[in-house]
């Protein structure tokens, strides 16, 4: 069974389920922008940024920051989270504008740390492109382009990313606006996780929220 | 502002008021509708462009159960209202977001639907939030009789009598609105997907489109079941009388985080209303057109005024308020003369040392009614790009987002936010009903997920950390170290081109009233005859005395 989620919907849960598992609301919002990036290319974003935040859940993500004093930047815990460096790189990203590479050990799931430069590359104009494996993606303020093998643009982790600023590339795929299908049994995942950041009703709730006076008149 | 570089009216920009002044709760709470509002910049477009109308399918019973289609059609798309009318037992009756069944149900279909667009439309949108719907509409909404109303214009007209006008006004409506979806919500289209539409581009033109139709169709309906009950003797509603019928809205917290998660569509909308005061306080001198269209602009306000009723004891007051402001305004205009000398800022400046804010306020409405042609095109730079102020620049220098914090948001450094009662509220989602709500910070569980909200509290949390960091460090490394400020700093950067983003009031404190927020974003749709339920809850008109789908616009073939 699938699910169709809007895009408005995509970030909204991502949003919460990031938050849900520790990120603080500043990455939570660079979660839910990333999945709703990816979905608009029909790419697995809601999936994969829910992959990555199950894998948080219950740790400290401080072992998952990235050391950007020293390259290839590296996790204390020996993995990137792909948003916390994403976030880092697109508060760079004016050095990737300028010419700089910056190189990025073992990394989870590098799409969504495209998904975020993807942001940095709209607000710059210019194309981003990041390699690992056998896949380079380069991203585009309105469209990206994927070069190389589509199987490993959706691995789970990657031993090391690198991310320029690159001229040459060419949008090839534009977003869509539509609804992203989602398997539903993967949908109820994300749903449950922002689920957790939902405060229950309370009589005092109850009362405060409605019309202090009659509401059937 | 978008359109603030190429603005023709640079002599404005001395006149006007600074977001320490305009941005704080108990102003906002006491704006009123104006020509800006987008309630009035639909119709003008509808108006404008040629728009033509037309009922394309009117299928209810009887009692007024079935389903109905009202089609509208522009220079270049059409869209449509599909409504359905549904038995409602009166206890299931509520305007809470906790209903689950209400008398209407509605949807704004982009385009013409055809049978099986219906067919599929109602297994879903009769439930709102527990269906679904798809990137073929553009709202989902629903709508209760007003039971005082409904029964009572039923029977006058079933019986050949107008309803009387008196009873008509002391409610305004005759079905009440309780909640108006839009923009993805429930697998409705993605905002982005209209966004460059220039009909639906300003914001929630879908959303007011459906209200206005909505309105159509409870004219109708009422008249429709009046005439199966009353047969030959039944009559329509005059007119005139017609045009006093608004849409009643009942709204809660729920859209008040709106305009805190929106910073830079609140700097858009809140920028063009002062511009536009600013614009017309620069006039040296205003011509006897225009002081007519004041007055007569003013004799309503007089009137609304007086018909505005409300029982709760914070609006009796601001209502006691106005009535004498508007007095006193009667005579300032017996006594000064509204020709020479920067008439309308002598004025405006006289009413800022005179008045309350709720006079205050509705002055700033009706100096921009005689000057559509200054003030109008304003209304097209109050939607935002906000994805480009999402970006957050980590290359500055952390020194200087300290500066950004110190210019702009003093207002939040001055408080103790340790003191109980500044901070005796939190934000959070209701897992009942996935809206937000208001808690009590010392006696309800939930603060762990508090929503950001918090703005007055996190400004001054992050300057706090902002100390440490006077060196050339980067506002990259301080987020890198302090990622709990990412959020807020995201605020702060936005502060530089958007002076007008933030609520410049603590909205976590005791007596925060979340009412002055319903308020302001409410002023802009167009409401009128704000009516506080509780300090969180409150009941609105929309669409009061303007004219129907069959009068501003053209039959549709």
């Amino acid at each position: 069974m699938s699910y169709r989620l809007t895009l408005a919907e995509a970030e909204a849960y991502l949003r919460k389920a990031a938050r849900a598992v520790g990120l603080d609301w500043g990455l939570a919002e660079e979660a839910g922008k990333a999945a709703r990036w990816l979905a608009a290319f029909g790419l697995p974003g809601p999936e994969t940024a829910l992959a990555q935040l199950e894998r948080l859940k219950g740790r400290d993500y401080a072992a998952f920051m990235p050391d950007c004093g020293h390259e290839p930047w590296q996790a204390a815990g020996g993995l990137l989270c792909p948003v916390v460096t994403g976030a880092a790189l697109a508060d760079r990203s004016a050095q990737l504008v300028a010419g700089r590479e910056f190189a990025l050990g073992r990394t989870a799931h590098p799409l969504l740390l495209v998904a975020i430069l993807g942001q940095a590359a709209r607000y710059h104009r210019v194309a981003f492109a990041t390699a690992w494996a056998g896949v380079q993606m380069n991203c585009f303020g309105d469209g990206l382009q994927i070069l190389g093998e589509r199987d490993d643009m959706l691995c789970a982790a990657a031993e090391a990313v690198r991310c320029w600023r690159d001229d040459s590339a060419v949008a090839e795929i534009r977003p869509s606006t539509l609804a992203y299908e989602i398997d539903e049994a993967l949908f109820k995942r994300i749903d449950s996780l922002a689920f957790e950041t939902y405060v229950p009703a309370s009589e005092a709730s109850r009362a405060g929220a409605g019309a202090g006076l009659t509401d059937n008149d | 502002m978008t359109c603030g570089e190429r603005n023709p009216y640079p002599e404005a920009a001395a006149y006007r008021r600074p977001p320490e002044v305009v941005m704080r709760l108990s102003r906002m709470g006491s704006f009123h509708q104006s020509r800006l509002s987008f309630m009035r910049a639909l119709l003008r477009r509808l108006k404008r462009e040629n728009w033509s109308f037309k009922r394309n399918l009117w299928a209810l019973d009887a009692d007024g159960f079935g389903r109905a289609v009202y089609t509208v059609y522009g220079p270049e798309r059409a869209y449509s209202l599909v409504a359905f009318s549904h038995y409602l037992p009166d206890e299931m009756r509520s305007d809470r977001v906790i209903a689950t069944a209400w008398d209407a149900t509605f949807t704004l279909f982009d385009g013409i639907p055809t049978t099986e667009d219906l067919d599929r439309l109602e297994q879903n949108v009769p439930k709102q939030e527990a269906g679904r719907i798809s990137d073929s509409e553009l709202s989902l909404s629903r709508a209760n009789k007003s039971v005082r109303l409904w029964r009572y214009v039923v029977d006058s007209l079933a019986n050949g009598k107008q309803p009387d006008r008196e009873q008509l006004e002391a409610v305004g409506y005759l079905v009440r609105t309780t909640a108006v979806y839009g923009s993805g919500k429930f697998g409705a289209a993605d905002r982005l997907t209209i966004a460059d539409r220039p009909e639906l581009s300003g914001p929630f033109q879908a959303e007011l489109l459906s209200v206005w139709l909505i309105r159509a169709f409870s004219i109708d309906l009422v008249e429709h079941v009046a005439a199966a009950r009353g047969g030959e003797r039944a009559v329509t509603i005059e007119p005139e009388l017609r045009r006093r019928i608004g849409v009643g809205n009942s709204t809660g917290l729920g859209m008040a985080p709106f305009l805190v998660n929106h910073p830079a569509l609140l700097n858009n909308w809140m920028m063009a209303r002062e511009e536009a005061l600013a614009r017309v306080r620069a006039l040296p001198r205003a011509e006897p057109a225009a002081i007519r269209e004041f007055r007569r602009h003013f004799e309503r306000a007089v009137d609304n005024a007086a018909q505005w009723h409300s029982e709760h004891p914070i609006q009796v007051e601001k209502l006691h308020a106005l009535r004498a402001d508007l007095e006193r305004m009667g005579e300032y205009m017996e006594r000064e003369s509204l020709v020479d000398d920067h008439p309308w800022d002598r004025f405006y400046r006289w009413a800022e040392a005179s008045l309350s804010l709720e006079g205050q306020e509705q002055l700033v409405s009706l100096l921009l009614e005689p000057y559509g042609e200054l003030v109008d095109e304003l209304t097209r730079c109050m939607d935002a790009d906000e994805h480009q102020s999402f970006f957050i620049d980590g290359s500055m220098p952390a020194k200087d987002l300290r500066e950004i914090v110190e210019t702009h948001c003093q207002w939040a450094l001055n408080v103790d936010y340790d003191r109980p009662d500044n901070c005796a509220r939190f934000w959070y989602t209701s897992a009942e009903k996935l809206e937000p709500r208001v808690g009590e910070r010392f006696d309800e569980p939930g603060a762990e997920y508090e929503l950001p909200l918090a703005i007055g509290r996190d400004l001054w949390a992050l300057h706090a950390a902002l100390q440490a960091w006077r060196g050339g460090a980067t506002v990259a490394e301080f987020l890198l170290a302090h990622p709990e400020h990412r959020h807020t700093a995201r605020r702060v950067q936005n502060l530089r081109a958007h002076p007008y983003a933030e609520i410049q009031d603590n909205l976590i404190a005791a007596d925060m009233l979340p009412i002055d927020i319903l308020r302001c974003k409410l002023s802009f749709f167009g409401a009128t005859r704000f009516d506080p339920r509780s300090d969180r809850w409150v009941r609105i008109c929309m669409y009061q005395d303007a004219p129907f789908p069959h009068e501003l616009l053209a039959a549709a073939p």
